[in-house]
């Protein structure tokens, strides 16, 4: 189902109310599902499609996915929190993924920026080079 | 030894740690060749943006949640999900003089095999027009060939004149021809080892055209040798609308090389009717608002940027633009005709009744006209053209009422005479155009009376009589013409010689 203009507006106010201080707060998120579960307003699965893609894009922002190939300790992982908390002057949180096929390096994805460091990359930016 | 090892060492391993940041997106969903996208949220307006598989998109709509992109390739194998990511550039085109005689799709790439452009230099696509201060006015002139616009409506180098007529007017017919005229003009100018001769070269952008018309045009301007002056933007009907909307902006970007680095050249948009059709289905499918005809609001603005970038430069050189448009059952009041004859400094109407008439190219004087006048004519033909438009709009008003009436007065008669011969004078072959110094003994022999006692249905037979035996016998007086570019009396006393001359042997 398509969400009209009116849900669009009803998902981005929600999205808003759901925002405290810069951050996702789980307690506005839980009243605002509350919310609508009582009210049941017009096309509630478009709206809930509509905020649930905000909320997620929301997140992304603060969390730093760590793609690695090899070991990667904690202290590297709580640097690279450290780091994006700074850059991005908002609580970030960082998790660790093994990714072997970055042959060797890392791969930070936060939000739509990715911070690559990688052989494959560099084998890549080289391939399309030639 | 070990210290300078492990500093070089230290190098490289800070050059192969380098971190790469890139802005990335997924896509959402692919639709008729118009890509919704998630992310990308460092994106700018034109950016082109980078798919999976070698496919680039460009950025044109941003939204608060998502961005329409539309992809310039093949969207067969974009899917849902597919990573995409920024490129930090905007479209860009190669320019330069290597893409001389050559054709190149809207993205500048080579499509005639005739192997890759060396080209050196890359201009954007979208780019602001020159402004007030940098522009100087029009006052050299660009001879099309064709007898009826180069004496009575006139175009300068950096102005926009506009083509309009019906389909099968000869619209593309007058565009080709004034190529292949620079051209000729360009072989002579060069041969001659005049300093301060500035050649002309042409781009012309087909735009939604069939891939036969293109390549006639290809053949036609191979076939008169201006293939080596001409680039060739081909976005036929075939292409998807985004490279359609794309195509007359990679030649105008191909066009300011030119002016930019002190050159002249003329832009040929054939045609702008299926460039707004085009852009109209980019912005349904991006689900822009629509408006009058369906087109979206900014319709005008699309042609208006375009059209602006043609201008003469002060100290530089000069893009002369003849953009095209296709009008239904002759309205040129519907919306995009009014909106570029709007834009363009005049336009020349082509009319149907005239070319079913014989009467090519169909200019209609009535509706043409060129905001830039006299001043971008060489004095020869201001001295023979110069009353032409008028007598030939006074013959068309008596010709009409002639028409009721059967007795008429003296001067009437003699009126409609000279009009009809001025009809028929002006008269032309498609391929086939006219240099000036032609055209300027054509019209002194009118302006004398020399055709006055010729039988209206044999004008066409004496002014081909007359400029073969120009060509033939008298080329330094052609030369004379075009190197004073006005009639002195001592070319006056050589025509007159030549045309007494010419005269007796045509009656004979």
């Amino acid at each position: 189902m398509r969400a009209d203009k009116k849900t669009k507006a009803l998902a981005k106010q929600l999205f808003k109310l759901s925002v405290v201080n810069g951050a996702v707060s789980p307690e506005q998120v839980a009243g605002v599902l509350a919310y609508v579960e009582k009210v049941a307003p017009r096309n509630s699965l478009a709206l809930l499609k509509l905020y649930q893609h905000a909320i997620v894009a929301e997140l992304a922002k603060s969390h730093a996915r760590v793609e690695h190939a090899g070991p990667l300790g904690a202290n590297t992982l709580q640097l690279i929190a450290a780091a994006m908390t700074k850059k991005y002057s908002r609580p970030v949180t960082a998790t660790a993924q093994a990714n072997p096929k970055l042959l060797a390096g890392l791969r930070v994805r936060i939000g739509s920026d990715v911070y690559e460091s990688t052989v494959s990359g560099q084998l890549a930016t080289l391939s399309n080079a030639v | 030894m070990s210290t300078v090892v492990e500093q070089i060492e230290q190098q490289i391993a800070k050059l192969s740690s380098k971190v790469v940041k890139k802005n990335t997106g997924t896509i959402r969903a692919v639709a008729d060749g118009v890509a919704k996208l998630d992310g990308l949220s460092d994106v700018m307006y034109n950016e082109m943006v980078q798919f999976p598989g070698g496919a680039i998109g460009i950025a044109l709509n941003l939204e608060a949640d998502e961005v329409g992109c539309v992809v310039l390739g093949d969207v067969s194998t974009l899917k849902e999900g597919d990573e995409v990511q920024t490129t930090g550039k905007l479209l860009s085109v190669p320019v330069g003089k290597a893409l001389l005689g050559r054709v190149v799709d809207a993205l500048g790439r080579p499509v005639d095999g005739k192997g890759p452009i060396d080209s050196k230099e890359f201009y954007p696509v979208e780019k602001i027009a020159p402004g007030i201060m940098v522009r100087k006015s029009v006052n050299q002139p660009l001879f099309t060939g064709i007898m009826a616009i180069d004496s009575m409506i006139p175009i300068g180098r950096g102005q926009r004149e506009l083509i309009i007529g019906d389909r099968g007017t000869g619209k593309t017919t007058i565009c080709i021809d004034t190529i292949i005229n620079q051209a000729r003009i360009n072989k002579v100018g060069l041969a001659s080892g005049d300093k301060n001769f500035r050649p002309v070269y042409s781009i012309y952008v087909a735009v939604g055209q069939k891939q036969s018309n293109v390549v006639r045009t290809i053949n036609a301007l191979e076939a008169a040798g201006a293939l080596e002056y001409t680039v060739l933007v081909a976005a036929p009907a075939a292409d998807n609308p985004a490279n359609q909307y794309l195509a007359p902006f990679s030649g105008a970007a191909i066009g300011e090389w030119f002016m930019e680095n002190g050159m002249d050249a003329l832009i040929v948009y054939d045609d702008l009717s299926k460039h707004a059709v085009a852009y109209r289905q980019i912005s349904l499918i991006l689900k822009r608002p629509s408006g009058r005809e369906a087109y979206p609001g900014d319709v005008f603005y699309l042609h208006s940027r375009l059209l602006e970038r043609a201008a003469r430069l002060d100290g530089k050189g000069s893009l002369t633009a003849l953009p095209v448009i296709e009008t239904q059952a002759g309205d040129v009041s519907a919306y995009i005709p009014t909106n570029v004859i709007s834009i363009t400094d005049g336009q020349i109407f082509l009319e149907t009744d005239l070319f079913n008439q014989g009467i090519r190219p169909a200019v209609s004087v009535g509706l043409s006209v060129s905001r830039v006048g006299s001043s971008a004519q060489i004095k020869v033909t201001k001295q023979v053209g110069g009353k032409l438009k008028g007598e030939l709009a006074q013959f068309r008003e008596l010709a009409a009422f002639a028409q009721f009436g059967s007795d008429l007065d003296p001067k009437t008669k003699a009126q409609l005479d000279r009009g009809a011969r001025i009809v028929e004078l002006f008269k032309q072959p498609q391929l086939n155009p006219l240099s000036i110094e032609m055209q300027a003994s054509v019209l002194w022999a009118l302006q004398k009376t020399y055709f006055d006692s010729i039988e209206v249905k044999s004008i066409v037979t004496a002014a081909n009589s007359w400029k073969d035996y120009l060509t033939s016998r008298k080329d330094a007086l052609l030369t004379k013409i075009r190197t004073e570019a006005k009639l002195t009396d001592e070319i006056e006393a050589g025509l007159k010689a030549a045309a007494d001359e010419w005269k007796g042997t045509f009656s004979k």
